[in-house]
C-alpha cells in the first residue's frame, strides 16, 4: 500500500468513526440538554436527588463489598500455585463478560428484586476486576520483600499491614474506581432487580427519555453523570503513582500453599468463592424447569409467552454480533496499527479513542436516538444497532488487539529473514500470523459485547431489530409461572452463547497478557 | 572463507564503520572485541545483509554477496535480544530456517531433535517460548541459529543478559559446539575473559575501526597502542 495513504487511513478512519458516531452525538445530546427544563429545575428535584443518592451509595457499597469479597480468593490466587489454578482464574472472570441481563435475571431467580440483589449482582460482576487487578500485582510483588520484613521482626499480620497492602494501594485504588464506575452506570441489573422503584442515575435517563419522552431532562441528566464519571477518571488517575513498580518483578513469585493452615484458607476460600458464584447461575438454570419442560418449549412455541419472537431474537443477536465483530475489528484494528507506529499525537487519539469507555451504553443509545438523523437518517436502518454496539466495544477491541501488534518487533522480521525467508514469506509467517490472532481476539471480544449489549439497545431497538438481551428484558417485567420458566430459560441460553465465545476467545489468548 | 574488506556504513554523517576488514577461515573462531557503539553489531549486520554498506566489499568462497539479499546467504545470526518467535513453540521456532529450505517435515523434525539435544532441550520441545527462563531462551536462540547449517554463524553477545556463573558454561558450551559442528563463527562481546576463551583469534574495534587482529595472548603480548593493552586487561 501506498506510504501515505496508509498512515492516513489507520487514523483517518477511526477518526472519523468516533467523531461521527461517538463525538457529534454527544455533542447533539449536550445541546438537547440546554433546551429543555434546564439544569436548575433538574437538580431541584427529588426523582433527581432520589435517584442521585441511591446512585451514590450504593456505587460505593457495591464497591466495598467487592474489595472484601475478591480480596481472600485474589491472595490464593496471586500467591500460590496449586492443581487447577489457572482454570480457577479463568472460571472467576466468567461472571465479568456475562450480558448484564443474565445476571439480573439469575439474581431475580435467587433472591428477588431489592437491593440486597442488586449489591449482590454488583458484587458477583465486578469480582474479576479486583482479582485481575490487583492479583496482577500481587503474584509480582517479590517475595523476598515480605521474607525480609518477617527476619526483621514483623507478624503476619504487621507484614499484611505495613509491606503488601502499601505496595497493592495503587492497584486497590485503580480497582476500586473502575468497579465504583461500573455500579455507578450500572443500568440493566438496576433496571430488573430494581424495580422501577431503585434508580441510578442511568435508569432515571432511560426512564425519562423512553417512558416520559422528556429529551432534555435525559439529556440534562446523562451530561451530569458524564461530569461525574470524568470526575472519578480523574482523581483516580492522580491518585495512582508508579513509584512501586521496582519492587515488583517481571515474573509471577508463586509458592506452593505451606503448612496444613494455608492450605486449608487456600482450599476454604478458593471453595467458598466458587459455590458463591456457581450459585446464581445453578438456580438459573434450575428455575428455567420451574414448570417442567414447558418453559423451554413455550420459548419456541408460536402462541408461547414470547410468541414467535425467540428465533428472530437470536438471529437479530447472531447477525448483529457478526456485523458488529467485522466493523470493530476493521475500525479498531486500523486504530491499533495507528497506534502501534508511536507517531506524534499518538497519546491524544488513544485518549478520544477511549472516551467511550468511560462513558455509558444508555448515553451512547441516547445521543444516536437523537442525532444521527443527519446527513443521512441512520436510525431506521439495519446497521444501527451493531454501530452502537462497535462503538462500545472498539475501546476493548484496541486494548486487546494494540499488545499483541507490537510484539511483532522489527529484529523479529530480520531474524526471520537471516533464517531464510523472503520477504514474502517474512509476512506469511512472522506479521500475519500474529496479527490474524490479534484480530481474531478482538472479534470474539466485539462479538461478546453486542450479544450482551443492552443498555444502547433498549433505546435504538424496534420490535423487528428485537435482540435476545431486550426480549429477555420484557419477558421478566410479565407475570406467570411459565413466563418465567421461559425468560430463565433464554437467559441460560444467552449465558451459554456467550460461554462458547469466551471459551474460543480464551484458547486464542493463551500466552499472551494484557489488560482483559 | 569470509572476506569483508574496506567496509565503510554511514549513519548521517557518522562512519558506523570506517573502513573495516576482517578475515574469518574455514572452521576458525574469531571473537569481535570493543566498547558499545563501536561498530561491532553494524559489522554483523552488514555481513548477513541486513545493512548496505556505503562502500566495501563481503565476499564468501571468492563470490561477492552484494547482489545476494539476507535470505539467500545461509548464514546463521544470533540475535542479543534472542528474536524468538513468540506465537511458536520451541520446536517450531528451531525448525523455522529447515523449512524455509523446503526440507520435508520428518528430516526437519529429525534435525530439530538433534539441535535441541545439542543445547539439552529435547524436553521443552512442545512449548510456547514465551513460558521459558532468560537461559532456556538462550538455549532455544542458539538451536535454531545453528539447526540450518550455516556456512558462517554470528552471535551479538550471546550471553550477556546472563547471570556471570551461567555465562561462564554457556561460552565453553557454544565454544564446543562451534568446534564440534566445524561451522566458522564470529562472536561479539565487550568482555575480554569471554573473547579470549572462545576466540582462535580477536579483532579488536574502537570508533568503527578494527584496531588490531591477533590471537588473544599475542594481543595482550604485544598490544598495538595504550588504550588496546587497558581493554584487553594486559
Amino acid at each position: 500500500m501506498n506510504r501515505r495513504l496508509w498512515p492516513a487511513l489507520t487514523i483517518g478512519l477511526p477518526a472519523l468513526f468516533i467523531g461521527y458516531l461517538f463525538l457529534y452525538p454527544l455533542g447533539r445530546m449536550f445541546w438537547i440538554s440546554l433546551s429543555g427544563a434546564g439544569f436548575v429545575e433538574v437538580f431541584g428535584s427529588s426523582r433527581f436527588r432520589e435517584a442521585a443518592w441511591f446512585t451514590l451509595w450504593q456505587a460505593a457499597v457495591s464497591t466495598v463489598l467487592t474489595l472484601v469479597a475478591a480480596l481472600p480468593v485474589t491472595w490464593a490466587i496471586s500467591r500460590f500455585s496449586f492443581w487447577g489454578r489457572d482454570a480457577i482464574r479463568a472460571l472467576v472472570t466468567v461472571p465479568f463478560a456475562l450480558p448484564t441481563v443474565v445476571v439480573g435475571a439469575a439474581f431475580l431467580a435467587l433472591s428477588g428484586r431489592g437491593i440486597i440483589a442488586i449489591l449482590a449482582a454488583h458484587v458477583f460482576f465486578n469480582l474479576a476486576v479486583v482479582v485481575r487487578t490487583v492479583g496482577g500485582v500481587w503474584s509480582r510483588i517479590d517475595p523476598r520483600v515480605e521474607e525480609a520484613a518477617a527476619v526483621l521482626g514483623a507478624s503476619p499480620l504487621r507484614r499484611l499491614r505495613e509491606v503488601t497492602l502499601p505496595l497493592l494501594r495503587p492497584a486497590l485504588f485503580s480497582a476500586a474506581a473502575i468497579v465504583f464506575l461500573f455500579c455507578f452506570t450500572s443500568f440493566g441489573t438496576v433496571l430488573i432487580l430494581g424495580g422501577g422503584r431503585l434508580r441510578t442515575l442511568e435508569v432515571e435517563i432511560y426512564q425519562q427519555a423512553v417512558s416520559f419522552l422528556d429529551l432534555g431532562t435525559a439529556g440534562a441528566l446523562a451530561v451530569i453523570q458524564l461530569a461525574v464519571v470524568v470526575a472519578v477518571l480523574v482523581i483516580s488517575a492522580r491518585l495512582q503513582t508508579r513509584a512501586t513498580e521496582l519492587t515488583l518483578s517481571s515474573e509471577t513469585n508463586l509458592s506452593r500453599p505451606r503448612g496444613r493452615r494455608q492450605r486449608t484458607a487456600v482450599v476454604a476460600v478458593v471453595t467458598a468463592t466458587l459455590a458463591a458464584l456457581a450459585a446464581p447461575m445453578t438456580v438459573l438454570v434450575v428455575r428455567s424447569f420451574d414448570a417442567g419442560a414447558t418453559g423451554w418449549l413455550e420459548l419456541f412455541a408460536n402462541d408461547g409467552p414470547a410468541a414467535t419472537r425467540t428465533l428472530p431474537a437470536i438471529r437479530n443477536s447472531l447477525v448483529f454480533a457478526t456485523v458488529t465483530a467485522i466493523i470493530a475489528v476493521v475500525i479498531g484494528g486500523l486504530a491499533a496499527a495507528a497506534l502501534a507506529r508511536r507517531g506524534r499525537g499518538a497519546g491524544w487519539f488513544d485518549t478520544i479513542l477511549m472516551l467511550p469507555l468511560g462513558t455509558s451504553a444508555v448515553t451512547i443509545g441516547f445521543g444516536f436516538l437523537v442525532a444521527l438523523d443527519r446527513p443521512i437518517d441512520l436510525r431506521g436502518t439495519l446497521l444501527l444497532i451493531p454501530l452502537a454496539h462497535a462503538v462500545v466495544a472498539i475501546p476493548f477491541v484496541v486494548r486487546v488487539t494494540l499488545p499483541l501488534i507490537r510484539s511483532i518487533r522489527h529484529d523479529l522480521r530480520e531474524a526471520a529473514a537471516v533464517l531464510g525467508a523472503s520477504p514474502a514469506r517474512v509476512w506469511k509467517e512472522i506479521d500475519f500470523p500474529i496479527i490474524a490472532r490479534a484480530l481474531a481476539v478482538g472479534a470474539g471480544f466485539a462479538a461478546i459485547i453486542s450479544l450482551g449489549e443492552f443498555g444502547a439497545t433498549s433505546f435504538i431497538a424496534r420490535p423487528a431489530t428485537a435482540t435476545v438481551p431486550t426480549v429477555l428484558f420484557q419477558l421478566l417485567g410479565r407475570p406467570g409461572q411459565v413466563t418465567f420458566a421461559s425468560a430463565m430459560a433464554m437467559a441460560v441460553l444467552l449465558a451459554g452463547l456467550t460461554a462458547i465465545i469466551i471459551l474460543s476467545v480464551d484458547r486464542l489468548r493463551a500466552g499472551t497478557t494484557g489488560s482483559f | 572463507m569470509l572476506d569483508v574488506r574496506d567496509v565503510t556504513v554511514l549513519f548521517g554523517e557518522k562512519a558506523a564503520l570506517d573502513g573495516v576488514s576482517l578475515t574469518v577461515a574455514t572452521e576458525e573462531i574469531v571473537g569481535l572485541l570493543g566498547p558499545s557503539g563501536s561498530g561491532k553489531s553494524t559489522l554483523l549486520r552488514v555481513i548477513a545483509g541486513l545493512e548496505a554498506p556505503r562502500s566495501g566489499i563481503v565476499a564468501f568462497d571468492g563470490v561477492d554477496l552484494g547482489g545476494t539479499p539476507v535470505h539467500e546467504r545461509r548464514f546463521g545470526l544470533m540475535f542479543q535480544s534472542y528474536a524468538l518467535f513468540p506465537h511458536m513453540t520451541v520446536a517450531a521456532n528451531v525448525g523455522f530456517g529447515l523449512r524455509m529450505q523446503g526440507l520435508p517435515d520428518n528430516q526437519v523434525d529429525a534435525r530439530v531433535k538433534e539441535a535441541l539435544a545439542w543445547v539439552d532441550l529435547r524436553e521443552l520441545a512442545h512449548r510456547k517460548v514465551d513460558r521459558l527462563s532468560g537461559g532456556e531462551q538462550q538455549r532455544v536462540a542458539l538451536a535454531r541459529t545453528l539447526a540450518p547449517w550455516p556456512r558462517l554463524v554470528m552471535l551479538d553477545e550471546p550471553v550477556g543478559s546472563l547471570d556471570r556463573q551461567l555465562r561462564k558454561r554457556l561460552v565453553e558450551d557454544i565454544g564446543r559446539l562451534l568446534k564440534q559442528q566445524r561451522i566458522a563463527g564470529i562472536y561479539v562481546t565487550h568482555d575480554h575473559e569471554e573473547a579470549a576463551a572462545i576466540s582462535d583469534r580477536v579483532a579488536v574495534m574502537r570508533g568503527g575501526r578494527v584496531v588490531q587482529i591477533a590471537p588473544y595472548l599475542e594481543l595482550v603480548a604485544n598490544p598495538a597502542d595504550e588504550w588496546v593493552a587497558s581493554f584487553v586487561g594486559a
